[in-house]
């Protein structure tokens, strides 16, 4: 069942022509002539879940955009910025009018008279297409009730943290600001103000059409709908796929992405993410929903599933969550600023051989201290996978440690696999 | 606007039923139970709190996660645990977080003793660290300022500087540059941080990162101690604490009273208290001999005081100004009527309105208090600079515009500093505040004639603006003391009770506030310092025979210049410095046979005029009272002991009136106070006990009734002049900036501020002129001169120019509208 992906690759979809010759913005038309309360009961209908990476339900955010008459905003964020998540580059550069008219609806739905797509700045390209995609849907009087601005972003991680977005948005630092008040209430400009992701938004246009009861027969009961999963690493045919909730998640790897190389094996996943807890070959048979996920003490985040073969050390694979999120901390709370850097530290000195298995105890303490304490999730984003790693792979992180160790002070080395420097060519 | 009205919650803190006021943050309701919850971002006076040290984390059941206590306002029923072990752990993380890039540098830290992290750590910490890496390293210490050193490895990042700088003072200057753990504080392209409220940061800061480099390696915390007086340099009159070691004043802290400053000083409040040790300081008695003034004992210079002015008896003129307090004003008064027969005394700059018009503008009915100006519907700033003139009020009224929604309107003659924070500003031609008060009487009134807006230089349709602005329930003006100085300043003072009138200002969060021009402006006037006015604005009889009544500021130079009168006396005051135009003054001050002066730095009319020299406690030394500008009796108290062969002003008062034949002897300072009080009406009943923490607002006493001066109805105003009409010259204003100030100049710290003589022009009239910015200029009207260099302002409207008083401006003004030339030099 394709939805978002539906004749994706058709040429010239980003033309205003060739969208409507398939019936786009019939959704935006039918939805118009609807009242707001009746577009939010749609999609309410519908059971979507944001598609970001909180997965809180649509319809009861948009419920909390207060009526009235006043300056409200509809933000789209599309700053994807997570290691391993580019579904929505895809939805943008190949289909922008969906994500136009997906935003149509839902400022009718809240009352939006403000729009903004804040988009990262790497994403320089799609920007133009979609630029240009919402200059033809513009001038052709689509958008009459909504005023809609593409801004880009100067390239942060955190902007794509709501409240960072929004203060970035207004010209500031970005830093994310205390929750409450929400955004709902106290947004952009301190206006009332409804973010959603690009997927979730460009969903929203096949609600009106399916019907959002409809729309809620597809996927699980609590995770409706579909989802564009993004698969890469070790695998042979990385890509985004249009699945419906709910698949197993071994279908998903091995069926649609092909699996790890020939003669490898899959050590560890990641289901939502850089930011989501790894999960191992044993959770392959989950299926891949929000609350399964959940319920395997992960999350299906913004449905990025990374795959690392055995031919990898999960030291490394630390490394680089580390280093990511250390360079991508705004240093605004102390938990994070400190701990992100920290955790880096130790993991480059145990890869230097400098640590002794004890400091595992350290870094495993260090992620409580960071989990839960932060002002936004950013430094959860990297205790919950460096705190997943040593609970399930701990017996190879003390070998790695002791190798390294035995390496450095050039005592015999065990079993260890020899690094690669010092393969004889 | 009315105040928020307290009412409380009741809530549970680790099993204690807990009072605390509704909506206050859980931080500061569990304080209302004795409960300490460690804090570092978490300052009130910044704002709204932004949970960024995550050092107040505690538990509240039914939320799942910790919740930042700095950001969590409290609830009716709430339950909350500060010490379960799951709040200790977090609290001890975050100290652990924050302690592992910070040097532990103690021993050698001025904040040491005095630090929040010390007593955080020592509170609330493990008291160990598994850090084992290398710290984060800077380059250290730097400069932030002149006035203030950054060391950003004891840099925390809480934020509340660079919050300070944003929100609070408005300066933007400071700003967190890199991110993560590379954060660190700066202005944006590393210029100093230089600015009127700077210091701030120093006393926000809870680590030892930003140091005063006055201060810095001065003293240990338990090497001091604290003395609580009163900043006497300029009307904001700020609470402040004097640091003191071995009898010096090192430092000098906000005493946060907000009645008067909300716990701010600005730099020259702050860093100004090194004039009190300056080597320039006066600490003995001096007597001009030969053309220049000689140290001698005080026999001989009281003698030869008592027998110049007992000569001059009937022909003394008195001034007095910035850090003189009621009971020396009210002294030398007494001193210069009862003993010397003269009644020509001012401590204003240029005369001003009758004493009618004068007692009516400063009755309790009509007083606002500085926390009006932040709960007010409207505020209109008028004729005044606050940052310049008052500068802490400044800060009120950007706080009151941010946080309480206030609706500011600006009507002045230079460009202000608010026009940023203001719905509506206005200007009018420099001089002309008489015929702008007049117009914007007439547009309240609803006369829908615009000859006044125009006689005023003034747009019409901005006056019916402003007019429609102040359409509010509650208004208060701020009103300087320039706008009723010179000889219309009766007409201008009765303009303003007018618009009073119209706008039925109550003295009930509504009402007028006046900023004067000294330090203790107020309270002089109501010591009877005035030449139509005696003690609580009594009546006086006219003193001397044959004289046309008693003379003003303005009068008296032109005594002194004429020889109608042949002695000057100073308290602590030089014309030369502070009072308009100097041309008469240089005269007067040369003509004079004696000029007896109380000073503690001789500024240029004293030191080529002065004849004896007394030398003046600093606001260090010094006992007594002064009057804040809404009333407040504030009490100054001496923190160190006076040097040399410095005496009490009172003392030496009194010792020449003996020798004049007058009895003013008394055996303690406190005395001089009790018996002021009682020769003041609307002070009678005041103790210095009761004025001791934050002294007291007379108007809001029963004593106040004593000065029942109804505002009279609006009545018919003269018609003012018009303002002169350029031609092709410019209309002259001047203004006093902030660092214009002896203390200024000698504190070695402050010096590098010292306002130079710029006239600020408008691009337009500079290119007419062909004067480029910094270009030298000569200014001129008639045959006086001054050198100045150019200052271009976008903002000065075209036709109009401004020089700093006591830098050139002063020269050329004498209390009415004039017009210059300027030409390049």
């Amino acid at each position: 069942m394709k939805l978002l992906f539906d004749r994706i690759d058709q040429p010239n979809l980003n033309r205003l022509d060739t969208y409507r010759e398939r019936g786009g913005y019939e959704s935006l038309r039918r939805a118009l002539a609807m009242s707001p309360d009746e577009v939010v009961a749609e999609i309410d209908a519908s059971g979507l879940r944001g598609r970001g990476g909180a997965g809180f339900q649509m319809g009861k955010k948009a419920s909390f955009i207060p009526k009235g008459d006043m300056d409200k905003y509809l933000v789209c964020n599309a700053d994807e910025s997570e290691p391993g998540t580019f579904k929505d580059r895809e939805l943008m550069q190949k289909n922008p009018h969906q994500l136009i008219e997906g935003m149509g609806i839902a400022a009718h739905a809240t009352g939006c008279n403000r729009a903004f797509v804040y988009i990262r700045g790497e994403y320089d390209y799609v920007a133009d297409i979609l630029e240009a995609s919402l200059r033809e849907a513009q001038e052709a009087g689509l958008l009459e009730h909504v005023i809609l601005v593409v801004h880009r972003g100067a390239g942060a991680y955190i902007c794509g943290e709501e409240t960072a977005l929004l203060d970035s948005l207004e010209g500031k630092r970005g830093n994310p600001r205390l929750k409450p008040p929400f955004p709902a209430n106290q947004g952009l400009y301190q206006g009332p103000t409804l973010i959603n992701n690009v997927e979730t938004l460009s969903t929203v246009p096949h609600i009106i059409r399916m019907g959002g009861s409809e729309y809620a027969k597809l996927g699980t009961e609590t995770s409706t709908g579909t989802k564009i999963v993004s698969v890469s690493g070790h695998v042979q045919r990385p890509g985004n796929y249009e699945i419906e909730l709910g698949m197993s998640s071994r279908d998903i790897i091995f069926g649609l992405a092909g699996g790890p190389p020939e003669g490898r094996r899959v050590k560890l996943w990641f289901p939502g993410g850089s930011s989501s807890p790894v999960l191992t070959e044993e959770h392959l048979d989950l299926a891949y929903d929000f609350d399964s996920m959940a319920q395997a003490g992960s999350m299906l985040g913004s449905g990025s599933i990374i795959v690392v073969d055995d031919t990898t050390p999960v030291l490394d694979v630390a490394k680089w969550v580390a280093k990511f999120y250390t360079h991508e901390s705004c240093g605004k709370c102390t938990p994070c600023r400190e701990g992100t850097a920290w955790t880096l530290a130790m993991v480059e000195r145990m890869d230097r051989g400098e640590a002794t298995p004890m400091d595992l105890e350290i870094m495993s303490g260090v992620q409580e201290q960071i989990i839960g304490h932060c002002l936004c999730v950013l430094g959860d984003s990297m205790a919950m996978p460096i705190a997943s790693m040593v609970k399930h792979f701990r017996e190879e992180l003390e070998e790695h440690i002791e190798t390294a160790r035995a390496r450095r002070e050039g005592l015999p080395v065990g079993d260890a696999p020899v690094p690669p420097e010092q393969v004889a060519v | 606007m009315p105040r928020p009205e307290q009412r409380f919650v009741t809530l549970t803190i680790d099993g204690r039923e807990v009072e605390a006021p509704e909506n206050s943050m859980l931080v500061d309701g569990a304080k209302y139970g004795d409960v300490e919850i460690p804090v570092f971002c978490y300052e009130p006076k910044l704002g709204p709190p932004v949970g960024a040290c995550r050092m107040c984390l505690v538990e509240v059941e039914g939320i799942p996660k910790l919740q930042t206590a700095c950001s969590t306002p409290v609830k009716d029923g709430m339950v909350v645990h500060t010490q379960t072990e799951r709040v200790k752990s977090a609290q001890e993380s975050v100290v652990e977080f924050l302690l592992i890039n910070h040097p532990l540098d103690c021993p050698v830290c001025d904040k040491g003793g005095e630090c929040p992290l010390q007593d955080v750590s020592y509170g609330w910490g493990g008291g160990k660290s598994r850090f084992i890496e290398p710290k984060r390293h800077f380059r250290k210490p730097l400069e932030l300022s002149p006035l203030v050193a950054i060391d950003r490895e004891r840099c925390i990042l809480c934020y509340r500087c660079v919050r300070y700088s944003q929100e609070v003072a408005e300066d933007h200057q400071l700003v967190l540059q890199e991110r993560g753990n590379h954060s660190y504080v700066s202005t944006f392209d590393g210029h100093p941080y230089v600015a009127p409220f700077s210091g701030n940061i120093v006393e926000l800061c809870p680590v030892g990162a930003l140091t005063s480099r006055v201060y810095r390696f001065r003293a240990r915390p338990w090497d001091v101690e604290d003395a609580g007086s009163v900043c006497t340099l300029c009307p904001a009159q700020c609470n402040i604490t004097f640091t003191v070691r071995d009898d010096r004043a090192l430092r000098v802290l906000s005493r946060d009273n907000p009645d008067v400053d909300d716990g701010w000083l600005c730099d020259k409040g702050r860093f100004g208290y090194q004039a009190i040790h300056a080597d320039e300081r006066v600490v003995s008695p001096m007597v001009r001999e030969g053309g220049s003034l000689r140290p001698v004992s005080w026999e001989r210079a009281l003698s030869e005081a008592a027998s110049a002015l007992a000569r001059a008896r009937g022909r003394v003129g008195a001034l007095a100004g910035d850090g003189a307090t009621n009971e020396e004003g009210w002294l030398v008064s007494r001193l210069l009527r009862e003993a010397l027969e003269s009644g020509d005394l001012d401590s204003r700059l240029a005369g001003g309105p009758s004493r009618e018009t004068a007692r009516t503008l400063a009755a309790p009915g009509l007083a606002a208090t500085v926390p009006d100006v932040e709960f007010a519907h409207s505020v209109l700033v008028l004729d005044c600079e606050p940052v310049d003139d008052m500068p802490i009020l400044d800060l009120r009224i950007r706080k009151g515009v941010r946080r309480q929604g206030v609706r500011l309107a600006v009507a002045t003659s230079r460009p202000s500093s608010l026009d940023r924070n203001a719905e509506v500003s206005v200007r009018y031609a420099p001089g002309a505040g008489e015929a702008f008060v007049a117009a914007l009487d007439a547009a309240l009134a609803g006369e829908a004639d615009d000859s006044l807006a125009t006689a005023a230089g003034a747009d019409p349709q901005g006056i019916r603006d402003l007019a429609q602005m102040l359409r509010a329930q509650d208004v208060v003006v701020v009103w300087g003391e320039r706008l009723t100085g010179g000889p219309r300043g009766d007409q201008a003072g009765r303009a303003l009770l007018n618009v009073a009138a119209r706008l039925g200002l109550s003295g009930d969060g509504s009402g007028l506030l006046e900023v004067p021009a000294s330090a203790n402006g107020r309270g002089l006037c109501e010591a009877g310092f005035l030449p139509d006015a005696g003690p609580g604005w009594s009546e006086v009889v006219a003193a001397g025979e044959g004289s046309a009544g008693p003379r003003d500021a303005a009068g008296i130079a032109r005594a002194l210049a004429d020889g109608e009168l042949s002695a000057l006396y100073l308290l602590r005051t030089d014309p030369l410095r502070t009072h308009p135009d100097r041309p008469t003054w240089q005269a007067g001050l040369e003509r004079a046979n004696a000029v007896i002066a109380h000073a503690s730095v001789l500024t240029e009319g004293l030191r080529e005029h002065a004849t004896v020299v007394f030398p003046a406690e600093s606001y260090a030394e010094k006992e007594g009272t002064v009057t804040h500008p809404d009333g407040r009796v504030q009490r100054l108290r001496p923190a160190i002991g006076r040097p040399g062969d410095v005496r009490a002003e009172w003392q030496v008062i009194g010792d020449l009136a003996k020798r004049l034949g007058l009895d003013l002897d008394f055996p303690l300072a406190s005395d001089v106070s009790a018996a002021l009080f009682e020769a003041v009406p609307f002070y009678s009943g005041l103790s210095l006990v009761e004025l001791a923490a934050h002294g007291v607002r007379w108007p809001e006493r029963e004593a106040a009734s004593a000065l029942d001066a109804p505002v009279p109805e609006p009545g018919q105003l003269e018609t003012p002049p018009n303002a002169p009409s350029p031609n092709g010259a410019l209309r002259l204003g001047t203004f006093r900036p902030i660092w214009s100030a002896p203390e200024v100049e000698v504190s070695p710290a402050l010096r590098f501020l010292t306002p130079r003589a710029r006239v600020e022009l408008s691009p337009q009239d500079a290119q007419r002129l062909g004067v480029a910015q910094g270009a030298t200029v000569e200014v001129a009207h008639d045959e006086t001169v001054v050198t100045a260099e150019v200052a271009l302002r976008s903002d000065v409207p075209p036709g109009s120019a401004f020089l700093p008083e006591a830098e050139g401006g002063a020269a050329l003004t004498h209390g009415e509208p004039r017009l210059v030339e300027v030409r390049p030099a």
